[in-house]
């Protein structure tokens, strides 16, 4: 019979391999995380780290980020705005650690957050390339710039109906509410809230069906504001989904994006017209109905000054005229040396009716000639006076 | 003039007045009249900022159910 030895000595040497063989020693691996489960008070985390070929999982180990390096967590959801959840592909730094009663593990010590980022940024990219290859007609990038559809439709000169797609008592629906309602110049805005959540996996789904909501009863809204603001900054995800992205650039009535965040804009906000928190979505809607009162205390004042002008005018028009009756006016003609001949009581107009022998009656500026008509000649040339 | 008109066709209405008037193609007799209108073209654009009537009716209807209240209970 064998020697038989304890599982303590067994699992000690295993423990003696081990560390000979890894003697502290750190790797950079890749892996997809599975089964995180967060301990925030006690800043630990313990998840599984796993590798797949054609879909089959091939390898996986426990893993442990310990508080000291419970950071390196925060840190990536800080950077990368979304959850260290279940699916991610990492690449992080590990030491190998064996415990006598808690067995193998790999002790995380540091994330890539930049390959994770670019992982992000990569599909971010292909989803912007399918959206222009597969929407040639609604989609286009001009100058680094995309025109859709949806974000070339013209505004109202009003914009009073709003459509609000945000999730039940968050930061974002009190923060835009607030600015509405205590706008300065007390324009009257009619707000109806789509409340749904829009974090997490299905998010995306579920704003598609709140625009598809929407827009059965799109006679209704000018506008449509999907606005998510403070708390977390994790998880912009469902705002880079295809499906989501191409309804938004594609949707009749103009969308407002107010999600909160300052790394790259999502696609949906590419696809519609981006403004960056809650608020600032809100007060854009009030400085344009602001624009339209300047446009209309313009036309007010161009309408007071050219009825005045129009009256000034008139007054101007009728002055010139009195200038021209006056002056006209037989007496300004006798005073200016002028002379009116009359005949049997009538002026003279026709110098015709006038024969030899005739009596006339020459009125002066003071006094009357009479006088008898003795020759009759026409003139040669027009008078030189 | 046509209270259904919308504030937008009352927008554009009003800018071609104005332009008329500017233009100096009213008729002294007819400006009166015209600045008559240019008013009404403007109260149809500054209650759609503002909704006055909407905000009456919303009284009106405040108050009468304020009064049905009084009369059940």
């Amino acid at each position: 019979m064998q020697d038989i030895i304890k599982l303590s000595q067994l699992v000690e040497q295993i423990q003696e391999t081990i560390q000979t063989q890894f003697d502290n020693e750190v790797f950079w691996i890749s892996a997809r995380i599975m089964d995180v489960k967060k301990y925030e008070t006690n800043r630990r985390c313990y998840l599984k780290l796993e590798e797949y070929e054609n879909g089959i999982k091939t390898t996986e180990i426990r893993a442990v980020f310990w508080a000291n390096y419970y950071h390196e967590i925060e840190k990536f959801e800080k950077v990368i705005k979304q959850p260290f959840k279940d699916g991610t592909e990492i690449i992080c730094k590990v030491k190998v650690r064996f415990h006598k009663v808690y067995g193998l593990n790999l002790d995380v010590m540091q994330i890539d957050v930049a390959h994770t980022l670019g992982i992000l940024e990569l599909e971010r990219q292909q989803t912007l390339e399918k959206l222009l290859k597969e929407n040639p007609k609604t989609i286009q990038l001009f100058d680094g710039v995309y025109k859709t559809y949806n974000n070339r439709l013209q505004l109202p000169l009003v914009i009073e109906n709003i459509a609000l797609i945000t999730a039940p008592n968050s930061d974002g629906q009190r923060d835009f509410q607030q600015e509405i309602k205590r706008n300065k110049h007390d324009y009257t805005f009619s707000v109806t809230e789509f409340l749904t959540t829009i974090q997490g996996d299905t998010a995306h789904k579920l704003i598609l069906e709140q625009l598809n909501l929407i827009e059965k009863n799109k006679q209704r809204f000018d506008v449509v504001a999907i606005v998510r603001g403070g708390g977390s900054q994790t998880d912009f995800k469902p705002f880079d989904d295809y499906e989501l992205s191409k309804c938004v650039a594609n949707f009749s009535i103009p969308i407002f994006t107010g999600i909160g965040h300052d790394r790259n804009q999502s696609t949906v906000d590419l696809m519609a017209r981006e403004q960056k928190t809650p608020t600032k979505v809100a007060s854009l809607f009030i400085e344009h109905n602001f624009e339209f009162e300047n446009s209309l205390i313009d036309l007010k004042t161009r309408l007071a000054d050219a009825v005045k002008e129009g009256l000034e005018n008139a007054k101007d028009e009728l002055g010139h005229a009195k200038r021209i009756v006056k002056l006209s006016s037989p007496q300004a003609i006798l005073n200016r040396g002028f002379a009116i001949i009359m005949s049997n009581n009538k002026i003279v107009v026709d110098p015709k009716t006038i024969k030899e022998n005739s009596q006339l009656q020459t009125l002066l500026k003071d006094e009357t000639i009479y006088s008898t008509v003795t020759k009759k000649t026409k003139n040669e040339n027009r008078l030189n006076i | 003039m046509k209270t259904d008109l919308t504030y937008s066709d009352a927008y554009s209405k009003l800018e071609e007045l104005v332009e008329q008037l500017e233009e100096g193609n009213i008729p002294l007799d007819k400006l009166s009249l015209k600045v008559k209108q240019a008013n009404e073209l403007i109260s149809i654009c500054e209650n759609k900022l503002r909704n006055i009537q909407t905000e009456v009716n919303e009284t009106i209807k405040a108050v009468t159910k304020r009064q049905k209240k009084k009369g059940s209970g």
